[in-house]
């Protein structure tokens, strides 16, 4: 190990889903201590805490961090981080730069969001609107629904993807999530729910987008020398690389309707910090909050070529231990997405797998593993790069 | 949506003003008041081309409570004469009679409507040209 060396050393999240009894710090505080005892440390020695969430205001209250912290009866920075729906992976990415920085050693990231505070699903449709280009897109009658929509038409158009390709995307997701306690969905939904689903915006279905849920995920990140000082012997996840890009805000100011340019640029970056390729992974956690998402996803990450995602889903290529295993945890589809919560609940379904503890959703090979978290339509993507590391005392 | 910032778009949203670079000709919408390719301060307001055709369009049936009342409604990305591209709504035409390659004009239409003694909101949106 050497200095610069960044590992996960706890990882802990509440159930993703309905938790009308429990406030979002209740919830942020509960994942927090969780993680706190899995890394098996005094809470104390954590230095600082980053919090990822969209949602500013809910409950009315501005700082959800502040009472996260005065639940934990601690009193350290914390700063909340928002990069809309990719808030947590956007929060993750500045505990690891306050790490290798050297000015903290052990760093906290919380997630979390409440979204079944909002009764009216008008009112979600006006929060997912500030992830897109709220005055020109939004403010001119399109939601996110129908952004992606315009973007499964243009993928369907230009590669021949066909509706039963997008389809298995979530039937997948869903078997995957079977197997996950923590998912909102515990439960498998056949093909044809999804294909005589009504069409909410065409081409895509009302059983198609993953749902606005609530829950909380947390992280403990440490440098080497903490980790020397305080841990036992332990199989633990090393952050190898850390990729981030932005495109525009908008769809129609965007050359290409077919790839998230951002989403390829964090990934080569990502995989160039962490000296691997496409082809090293084995297991990752893409953002599938509507079907193209994963199909995008598959081609930018380089896990398959341009326009044969579809194709890849059909062959089965996606699924556990075949050539990469996409969304084991069930994806945002089956976990639930409460935003900020999701960044983060993405790395700890790569941290389990890593480090063998993934249980009935266990990946045969787990060398290397890799989370892609975007905002809105893709105008801002974090791609992260995991390997294992065995650590001796 | 406030008043003010209904205020500070209106010339935009009312009449599809844009900027153009006297330096190296590049157009945008919205407004800027410096060119967003070369940086240079050197620009002018003009008005969008009015007609475009249907890059790629949708149906849209759930959003913010403001705009219910006109749903379903079809919007796509039009890309203007001018090469300005453009997200806006698609009316006063059948959805299953859209097509992408469509050729449509710009017309003022209500956007939004903040309940009943709330502010109306105006904008563009596309009509099928004859």
């Amino acid at each position: 190990m050497n200095n610069e060396d960044v590992f996960i050393i706890g990882h802990g999240m509440t159930k993703f889903g309905e938790h009308f009894d429990k406030s979002p710090s209740s919830l942020a505080s509960q994942a927090l201590m969780e993680t706190v005892t899995n890394a098996q440390l005094e809470k104390e020695l954590i230095q600082s805490i980053f919090f990822g969430s969209l949602v500013t205001n809910t409950n009315s209250q501005a700082s959800v961090g502040a009472s996260c912290i005065r639940e934990c009866n601690l009193s350290i920075p914390l700063t909340r981080i928002e990069a809309g729906t990719a808030s947590g992976a956007a929060a993750f990415q500045q505990a690891f730069q306050g790490i290798r920085s050297g000015l903290f050693d052990c760093i906290a990231v919380v997630g979390v969001e409440k979204l079944s505070d909002f009764v009216n699903s008008s009112t979600i449709e006006k929060i997912l609107g500030t992830t897109i280009d709220y005055s020109w897109e939004f403010e001119m009658g399109a939601t996110l629904t129908s952004l992606y929509a315009l973007l499964t038409k243009a993928h369907m158009k230009e590669y021949q993807t066909t509706l039963e390709q997008l389809a298995l995307v979530p039937e997948k997701n869903h078997r995957n999530g079977v197997n996950n306690k923590n998912a909102q969905f515990q439960k498998e939904i056949p093909l044809e729910r999804f294909l005589s689903a009504k069409r909410i915006s065409e081409p895509i279905g009302r059983f198609d987008p993953a749902t606005h849920c609530d829950g909380a995920s947390a992280l403990i990140l440490a440098s080497s020398e903490f980790v020397s000082n305080n841990l036992k012997s332990n199989d633990l996840t090393e952050v190898l690389g850390l990729g981030h890009a932005s495109d525009h805000l908008a769809l129609h100011h965007r050359e290409s309707l077919t790839a998230l340019s951002a989403t390829q640029i964090a990934a080569k970056n990502a995989y160039d910090m962490a000296g691997i390729s496409s082809a090293d992974i084995n297991v990752a956690e893409v953002h599938d909050s509507y079907p193209i998402g994963e199909i995008l996803a598959i081609e930018d990450l380089g896990f398959f070529p341009k326009g044969e995602g579809g194709l890849a889903v059909e062959e089965g290529k996606t699924k556990i231990n075949s050539e990469v295993s996409i969304n084991t945890s069930g994806g945002l589809k089956s976990r639930g997405d409460p935003f900020g919560a999701t960044g983060i609940a993405q790395i700890i379904e790569i941290v389990e797998q890593l480090t063998g503890q993934a249980d009935k959703r266990q990946v045969d090979d787990h060398n290397f593993g890799l989370t892609q978290n975007v905002l809105g339509t893709g105008a801002m993507a974090y791609v992260n790069v995991f390997g294992k590391k065995e650590v001796k005392k | 949506m406030e008043p003010p910032k209904i205020w500070r778009e209106k010339r935009q949203r009312y009449l599809g003003i844009g900027v153009k670079c006297l330096d190296c000709d590049y157009k945008a919408f919205p407004l800027t008041s410096f060119c967003p390719s070369c940086g240079s301060g050197n620009v002018q307001e003009y008005k969008l081309a009015e007609k475009g055709r249907i890059i790629q369009f949708t149906q849209v049936n759930q959003t913010s409570n403001d705009m219910m009342a006109n749903v379903p409604y079809a919007i796509g990305i039009i890309e203007l004469e001018d090469g300005i591209k453009v997200t806006g709504q698609i009316v006063d035409i059948d959805y299953s009679l859209i097509e992408i390659g469509m050729p449509v004009r710009m017309v003022l239409r209500v956007l939004s409507k903040d309940g009943t003694e709330g502010l109306i909101k105006y904008g563009f949106k596309f009509i099928p040209v004859d």
